[in-house]
């Protein structure tokens, strides 16, 4: 069997024990519609001033992406750790030709197939619902490496945070607790301006992920405002594409390390 | 060529000593059988060979470390495995055959363990002996050169483990080199061409099963319960009865007592006019030589109950444990459905326990 070849029977075994989990894949999907309604509909945006969202609509349109990129693999992903230390799943597949990096890029897979679904599910919500617009251009195709990227590097954190907690109820706590600033102090629903200058931003994965989508949904929307634009394109600002390499050299790095890391028993 | 070398393997995990300087050996298509109570290093052992956990000494499998082994040729069932929630038998099995460049049919390894009807069922609503078998079939996928299961039984039915013992020894005789974990010493005895006994991380006794009997498990012994002492001229009896005996209790205890030599122990108490209620006789078995050499019982659960007796691992000397039968009361309990109940004395002559 090639590599391939295993990647493919891990992927349909991972992809088949997600789907086949209704809850999970209910609130999965769930979960942006709900953000949606509470923040793009309930709440509202008026960039006026006066309300919680004090940005044009179309801002944060990454910042709901965000919200699925980030929180799902995270769970996801270090759920499926624990519970694969836990069944000794991990010391069975030491023996099988599957290694450990394989095994995780077939995680990743599955999750970039379920987020790319709920992402697009989560723009077209926004589109149909709110007063968002994305800028639609050929550079808007570059979203697509942003997920796999952004996705990829949250399973090598998700991955981590699984191997390291003591159990399944570990691992999604300490991936709430993480996800939860991080995806507050990322320049996603909180803009920069906003924020103590102390902070450092730039520390966070999310940042560039918020900033390079920013830059491909809402730099180029008619009606965003020049201010915000400034911020976005500005002198000194990384472009989509350096944003996007930053997330990749992230990604890559992380995920090397979780799966470096993974257990093979104790 | 030795499937499987291990020189003074040892673990220690946070100062806890799990393995003890073990070393062993085993033949290609040799049925091995690891046998010790829960603790007493059986798993980390297990991992120890599989290159699963790291460990002191050197382990060789076919002739290499376990880590640069071809993954092809080694299956393995770690114990308390549980696979992928939400797929079929079929589909775990299938997927496991995808890991590997060569893979059996999963339809034939589970008609193998006995799995054909029930492949369709998720994992979850099998029952756990079903579970156990669709486990062990995730082991022989890869028609493995080594396949080591750890405490592959737990669990099974008695119908399934004999099936499974069946299985095992078709394997070993097609070439297979079989390393099994168990805490059923009848299990160990049926199955293996050499037991090991581990007791508190130290391999205490390497043999076949019929030799530690021999060197380790004592005499057999007839015993005639119920004896109408007052009737009973004690003295005369043990003199015209052709064994060591001794009488106790109502108890007469006879021992070394072939079958053959029943009928003379009969015809010798019917001469004396010595009525009773029952006669039992039992000979020893690896329990017996586990009990001489540690000191300790193993229950049906696999924890080991210390009677006080026989010598630890570390003096290596064998005096024989007092006690026969006495902390031998436990019942298993069976989690497979539908085949009946599962307990200690099966396979063992009747009249085990007084």
């Amino acid at each position: 069997m090639t590599r391939s070849g295993r990647l493919a029977a891990e992927t349909r075994a991972a992809a088949k024990a997600f789907l086949r989990r209704r809850t999970a894949v209910f609130f999965t999907f769930f979960f942006p519609v709900i953000i949606v309604v509470i923040f793009g509909i309930l709440v509202g945006t008026q960039p006026t001033g006066g309300s919680l969202f004090a940005e044009p609509p179309g801002w944060y349109v990454p910042g709901y992406l965000a919200v699925v990129v980030l929180f799902t693999p995270l769970s996801r992903v270090g759920s499926e750790v624990a519970r694969h230390r836990e069944g000794n799943r991990f010391e069975k597949l030491a023996t099988t030709p599957l290694s450990r990096a394989e095994w995780l890029l077939a995680q990743t897979v599955v999750n970039v197939v379920v987020i790319g679904a709920a992402g697009l599910l989560l723009l077209g919500l926004l589109v149909a619902t709110t007063a968002a617009s994305v800028a639609v251009s050929p550079a808007l195709a570059l979203l697509v490496p942003f997920v796999v990227a952004g996705v990829a590097l949250f399973c090598g954190i998700g991955s981590l945070l699984g191997t390291f907690a003591d159990s399944r109820d570990g691992a999604i706590a300490a991936s709430n607790s993480l996800a939860l600033p991080l995806l507050f102090l990322s320049e996603t629903f909180v803009p920069a301006s906003l924020l103590p200058g102390w902070l450092p931003t730039g520390l966070s994965p999310l940042t560039y992920f918020a900033r390079g989508v920013r830059q491909l949904t809402y730099a180029n929307a008619a009606g965003a405002s020049e201010t915000l634009l400034a911020t976005a394109r500005g002198p000194g600002v990384l472009g989509p594409v350096a944003n996007l390499a930053v997330l990749s050299v992230l990604a890559v790095v992380l995920f090397a390390v979780a799966a470096r890391s993974l257990p093979r028993t104790d | 060529m030795d499937a499987i070398v291990a020189e003074d393997v040892s673990r220690t995990y946070d100062g806890t000593v799990a393995v003890d300087g073990v070393s062993l050996s085993v033949d290609e298509g040799e049925i091995f059988a690891l046998v010790g109570p829960n603790g007493a290093g059986k798993t980390t052992l297990v991992r120890a060979l599989t290159g699963t956990t790291e460990y002191d000494g050197r382990v060789e499998l076919f002739g290499q470390p376990p880590r640069e082994l071809d993954r092809e040729r080694i299956g393995l069932l770690p114990q308390d495995f549980t696979p992928a929630e939400r797929l079929s038998a079929r589909e775990l099995v299938a997927y496991y055959g995808g890991l590997y460049d060569e893979a059996r049919d999963p339809e034939a390894v589970l008609a193998d363990v006995g799995m054909a009807a029930a492949a369709a069922g998720t994992y979850e609503t099998l029952s756990g002996g079903q579970q156990r078998r669709t486990c062990v079939a995730t082991a022989l996928v890869n028609d493995p050169d080594l396949l080591v299961l750890d405490e592959p039984t737990t669990g099974v039915d008695p119908a399934g483990r004999r099936a499974l013992w069946a299985l095992l020894e078709d394997l070993a005789a097609a070439g297979t080199t079989v390393f099994v974990t168990t805490h059923y010493m009848e299990e160990a005895e049926q199955l293996a061409d050499r037991v090991g006994l581990l007791a508190d991380g130290q391999l205490v006794a390497v043999d076949a099963p019929d030799a530690l009997v021999a060197e380790y498990g004592g005499r057999s012994v007839l015993s005639v319960d119920g004896i109408d002492e007052g009737a009973l001229d004690g003295t005369a009896v043990l003199a015209d009865l052709q064994y060591p005996a001794e009488f106790a209790d109502g108890r007469l205890t006879v021992r070394n007592v072939q079958p053959e030599g029943i009928a003379d122990v009969v015809d010798t108490l019917a001469a004396a006019g010595v009525t009773y209620e029952s006669l039992t006789w039992t000979e020893p078995d690896l329990e017996d030589v586990y009990l001489e050499l540690t000191g300790q019982a193993l229950t049906s659960g696999g924890e080991a109950v210390v009677t006080g007796s026989g010598d630890s691992p570390e003096t290596g000397t064998s005096a024989r444990a007092g006690t026969e039968t006495s902390t031998r009361t436990d019942t298993a309990t069976d989690t497979d459905t539908g085949t009946g109940t599962d307990t200690d004395d099966r396979d063992r002559p009747e009249g085990r326990r007084p």
